[in-house]
């Protein structure tokens, strides 16, 4: 039996009216509701993982950037011990911002209105003329500090929570730990963002680019027909939908709405070289074709970081797109470069609603920490021209989606559905080492469905 | 993993470097002036008019160019706030056609195209220490219909050029587009600079 929903609208809709469990669609209202709105910041965003950067862009004491859970502004900040905090950047005195910059060093954080002054923990430091007693007669200090989230560090990226005592990063990542290691954990030093992130706004709802980072491998083919045209991803213009270069691999998902496509790589190498795996150990299939971001002199330092199986895994089927719920899309891609290199680009998104009708992309560019200088600049640019504000693969979605919403507003059109009934069912692949919810073969509707589903899960707890 | 190396996301990476560098100006009104500012109107023209090839045909095999991204800063640095690590366009000549070669075909993102007006003024030129290179440092203000929104999405921007002569006119061998947004609040990059 499904479990009832407990969230219900003020006109008497409920959750369940919106996203349909047993027909598997989804109203397209859901992306324009004010109400909804209002529930998912309190039920999703401020309860569940939210990824805010990388601890290579705070790499001393004292340094911070500024970013976004949702629209609570937040200090991210290194203190003197060496640990990174996540504070509210909201003054407990009068409610001003106390940190106006987007990012830099100081040791004291002074609130330009009063002048409270905070570390970079968080803690209160004190109020001007000390003598006066104006943070209050009677007040303990230690109760005045700004509010602070709760920080999990997982391969550098830097996670806050605003539920304290909600479930652990690994209890919210889930099985697909196994998957996302194999990005985020697999070498020595680690990954490095490259620069600051690309920040641009588009008119449309949080959760039109958040579905679609459920691993929807399917628009690829129609929506980035340029990869084909390009010969990015084999195949020819004529050819597309008969060949459906990219579609097959296995999908992997779980429960709490994360998703990764896994390609084959002897597929994906086709496109390149066209030379066989078969017979070949995985260390020989890792040279042939190293994953985005790996050298061949790094290649041991998968061993080092990783199990035997999920090195087999990243040889055989790398991880290469996906998500991780609520706004995260992952792009760890291979890309093919005109001067013959293929280095790859790996770059991670966050979907920061601003509002129903507005959401923030921003788009953190990464290399590893160990790659050689050249190469890092190659995946700078490889990134920069295929995702983000200029990406000639993201230029196409960030066209559709704002169009998406402003269908969603029709009094007719509002009443149409998302469709997710192309399902595969999840089923055990032969020989496959990986946990999780799996999809091989072509890539279906399941792992957005899984997205949904996590979705609903969280919009039905208060 | 360490945290104590520095790294090239740092906010102490960023520039403060904006305008022109030579102090050898080519005053407003000369004759190098006037041909140099009916170059920006031709090429503002030309992609207005989405004539990529003629664009293309402007500029040169060794081209550089790139859009910084800015950031809010506040303090003593507060100036520096230019960070030349990361960019919105991050071009060469190579990418840059593959970006004009694509707009002709399958780019949904510009197919239907904008309707794109971009004014260019504020034009101010100097020599470089090259025989027959210029500084040209412009403003941009860029406004750009789509479909059959009424709102035009807009940007402005400093434009650090250098134009070299070629066949009697001259070709753009460098550009750095410097945005003042440090949130775009244009939905994509798919048009140029």
């Amino acid at each position: 039996m499904l479990q009832q929903a407990s969230l219900t609208l003020r006109d008497g809709t409920t959750l369940d009216d919106l996203i349909m469990r047993d027909t598997n669609e989804v109203s397209l209202r859901v992306m324009t509701d004010e109400e909804l709105y209002g529930h998912e910041m309190e039920r999703i965003f401020a309860k569940t993982w939210l990824l805010l950067g990388h601890e290579s862009e705070i790499p001393l004491s004292g340094d911070f950037v500024v970013r976004d859970m949702a629209e609570d502004n937040v200090i991210v900040a290194r203190d003197r011990e060496g640990n990174v905090n996540v504070s509210l950047n909201v003054c407990p005195h009068r409610g001003m911002r106390v940190c106006l910059g987007e990012a830099g060093n100081k040791p004291i954080h002074q609130c330009i209105y009063h002048g409270w002054a905070f570390k970079p923990n968080g803690d209160f430091i004190g109020a001007p003329v000390e003598r006066e007693k104006m943070h209050g007669n009677n007040v303990d200090k230690a109760t005045l500090g700004l509010k602070k989230a709760r920080v999990h560090l997982y391969g550098g990226l830097i996670f806050a929570t605003w539920n304290v005592d909600g479930p652990s990063f690994d209890e919210y990542l889930g099985d697909i730990k196994y998957y996302m290691d194999q990005l985020f954990c697999r070498t020595d030093s680690g990954l490095e963002l490259l620069g600051p992130p690309q920040r641009f706004v588009l008119p449309c709802n949080w959760k039109v680019p958040g579905e679609q980072s459920g691993s929807d491998g399917f628009h690829t083919l129609t929506l980035h027909r340029s990869l084909m045209e390009g010969g990015v991803m084999g195949g020819t213009a004529e050819s597309i939908y008969d060949q459906a270069p990219g579609m097959y691999g296995v999908d992997v998902s779980c429960e709490q709405g994360h998703s990764l496509r896994c390609l084959e790589a002897e597929k994906t190498f086709k496109m390149f070289a066209d030379i066989p795996f078969e017979g070949k150990s995985t260390v020989e299939r890792l040279n042939l074709l190293t994953p985005p971001g790996i050298t061949k002199e790094m290649i041991p330092q998968l061993f080092n970081n990783l199990s035997e199986d999920q090195v087999e895994q990243l040889a055989t089927f790398p991880p290469q797109v996906g998500g991780m719920f609520p706004n995260i899309l992952i792009a760890f891609i291979f890309a093919p470069r005109m001067d013959g290199g293929s280095s790859g680009a790996l770059a991670l998104h966050t979907y920061v609603p601003k509002g129903p009708n507005q959401v923030e992309f921003v788009n953190y560019i990464f290399a590893e920490k160990d790659a050689p200088e050249q190469m890092k600049r190659d995946m700078l640019q490889n990134a920069i021209q295929g995702t983000g504000t200029s990406g000639t693969i993201e230029q196409d979605d960030a066209d559709v989606w704002p169009v998406i919403m402003r269908n969603a507003r029709g009094g007719v059109s509002k009443h149409m559905t998302l469709k997710y009934q192309a399902l595969h069912g999840h089923e055990q692949p032969e020989g496959w080492k990986g946990g999780g919810l799996l999809y091989p073969g072509f890539t279906k509707d399941d792992t957005q469905w899984n997205w949904w589903m996590a979705y609903h899960k969280l919009m039905s707890e208060s | 993993m360490t945290w104590v190396t520095k790294s090239t996301a740092a906010p102490d990476s960023t520039t403060i470097l904006r305008g022109l560098v030579s102090r050898r100006r080519v005053p407003l009104g000369s004759e190098i002036y006037n041909r140099l500012l009916e170059t920006l109107y031709d090429e503002a023209a030309t992609l207005d008019e989405r004539r990529f090839d003629d664009w293309v045909a402007m500029l040169t095999p060794d081209l550089v160019y790139q859009a910084p991204i800015r950031i809010t800063r506040t303090g003593p640095n507060k100036d520096r706030d230019v960070m030349r690590t990361m960019f919105h366009f991050d071009e060469d000549y190579t990418s840059i056609l593959m970006r004009t070669g694509r707009l002709q075909k399958s780019a949904w993102a510009e197919d239907p195209p904008s309707r794109c007006r971009r004014f260019v003024t504020n034009v101010r030129v100097a020599e470089c220490e090259t025989a027959g290179e210029y500084e040209v440092v412009s403003y941009l203000f860029l406004e750009r219909s789509r479909g059959d929104n009424p709102h035009n999405e807009q940007l402005t921007a400093e434009r650090r050029d250098i134009w070299r002569s070629a066949d009697g006119g001259y070709v753009l061998s460098r550009r750095e587009i410097i945005v003042d947004q440090s949130v775009l609040g244009m939905s994509n990059l798919a048009v140029f600079l």
